[in-house]
């Protein structure tokens, strides 16, 4: 591979990890907080279950996750007849 | 009846590699889970096993040519071609083994391509051929393993970083609950693509020895005993752990918690999978570790142990010529002795030095008892906060 080839490469290495080895967490990280129960300001302390709408959003949120996951596998599988990888 | 001997000790010598491979690279996948307690030890290297026995199954291409753009081989016939195999084998299994017992994480593929470089230096020198493609080490090996531990430790402590800021607010309990969930499936994803990355090394290393044996021509198809052979081989290996590294990489680098266990797995699954999709060859363990540092990065005040990250270093910087070293003294030996003497007076060096290994290792042993005991060094002095 030339040198050009590979810093292509590289670079989508970068863009591709970030947005899915930064993302995936993040998404994560998300859902979690959509889903959290946080007690309200200057409450006693007491938590406070999320509303609905913030639930759903947060399973939304692991669904995601888990879409990109079993894309993963798909990608571990697949990858060569479908992205015509070498 | 000779060559089938000394094939059948090189096939052995090809699965003792594999299975060395396999319990080098369980902590990858698995150490930042342990480490958090995500998975109890047993569990998290079982689940291991089996993910990287169904991976190496899933390896659709497999890869005939080991070492094609790095060594040149076509010259190499027969008893010649064997002994570069045979010698390049035991370059790559004696440096997995140090490792081990030094208890550092580094490249099985680097090991085995340092061997086989070894060798067939050796070999070029004395037949008077090219046997080594210098331009092909540089950018297949030497580039690939100074950029993948920079890319991993930059993807993986912005994702560091992102988790912290957005999980602000969620109560440490549930984070960690949360997130542990995320380290098993992110550490499942890796073991996965290393089964289909790394049992494919081993099975074009005995395709090779085939042909040098006759067996089999180059446009053969890869016989399905070798698959099977190669993903036990692999599987057995992760499941017996290689603790010493586990420990190293979950205690020893970056005191982990489970958000950052997750970034670190994840960071490595997505840039293992682009990579070898991309023709790019980034080596796991080179991968992994760069993940783990990058955590270590991105979250405020999480200290990184420098010294241990600098021996890592430092090992992954002399595996090629070490294992290379290895590699050229044995084909040497076997040149000389020649023939089955040969080949046996090689086996049993393999052996003595893997026992000798083996029982240095007893005399400070780490299982999965106290691999996440308490890191005795000191650590150094807190990482300077990544500004927000």
């Amino acid at each position: 591979m030339d040198l050009l080839g590979m810093l292509d490469s590289i670079w989508k290495v970068l863009a591709v990890g970030l947005l899915l080895g930064a993302g995936l967490p993040a998404l994560f990280g998300l859902g979690l907080r959509l889903l959290g129960t946080v007690p309200a300001e200057g409450s006693s302390g007491a938590p406070v279950v999320a509303s609905g709408f913030s639930r759903a959003f947060g399973y939304v949120c692991f669904g995601l996750c888990a879409a990109i996951a079993l894309f993963g596998i798909v990608v571990i599988v697949f990858g060569n007849q479908l992205f015509g990888g070498h | 009846m000779e060559e089938l001997i000394i094939l059948l000790l090189v096939i052995v010598t090809a699965l003792a590699f594999d299975f060395t491979n396999g319990f080098h690279d369980t902590a990858n996948a698995m150490a930042t889970s342990i480490a958090t307690g995500a998975l109890k030890p047993r569990v998290a290297v079982a689940l291991s096993a089996v993910l990287n026995l169904v991976g190496a199954f899933l390896s659709i291409e497999v890869a005939k040519t080991v070492g094609s753009g790095i060594v040149d081989l076509d010259h190499a016939q027969g008893e010649q071609l064997m002994l570069i195999v045979f010698a390049g084998l035991i370059g790559g299994i004696i440096w997995n083994l140090l490792t081990w017992l030094l208890g550092l994480p580094s490249s099985s593929s680097h090991a085995l391509f340092g061997g086989l470089i070894g060798a067939a230096l050796i070999w070029g020198l004395v037949a008077g051929q090219s046997g080594v493609l210098w331009g092909g080490i540089i950018a297949k090996i030497i580039l690939p393993a100074l950029l993948s531990p920079v890319i991993a430790a930059i993807v993986a402590g912005v994702a560091t970083w992102l988790v912290y800021r957005i999980a602000r607010g969620v109560p440490e309990k549930t984070e960690n609950r949360g997130f542990r969930w995320g380290q098993i499936g992110s550490a499942s994803l890796v073991s996965l693509a290393h089964g289909t990355n790394d049992a494919q090394k081993t099975m074009g290393v005995i395709f090779l020895a085939l042909i040098a044996n006759g067996t089999l021509s180059s446009s053969s198809d890869m016989p399905l005993w070798v698959k099977v052979a190669c993903a036990l081989a692999i599987a057995l290996g992760t499941y017996l752990g290689g603790w010493r590294i586990i420990r190293t990489l979950g205690k020893g680098l970056v005191e982990i918690t489970p958000p950052q266990g997750m970034a670190a797995e994840t960071s490595s699954a997505a840039i293992i999978l682009t990579s070898s999709h991309l023709g790019l060859p980034l080596s796991t363990t080179h991968v992994a570790t760069g993940s783990i540092l990058g955590t270590g990065l991105g979250k405020r005040g999480a200290e990184v142990r420098w010294g241990v990250a600098g021996r890592m270093v430092a090992a992954w910087v002399i595996t090629l010529p070490a294992a290379g070293l290895v590699g050229a003294a044995c084909w040497g030996v076997g040149h000389v002795i020649g023939g089955l003497g040969g080949a046996l007076v090689l086996f049993g060096i393999l052996v003595a030095l893997s026992a000798w290994i083996y029982l240095r290792s007893r005399r400070a042993p780490v299982s999965s008892e106290n691999v996440n005991a308490e890191w005795d060094e000191p650590a150094a002095t807190p990482a300077a906060p990544v500004s927000a």
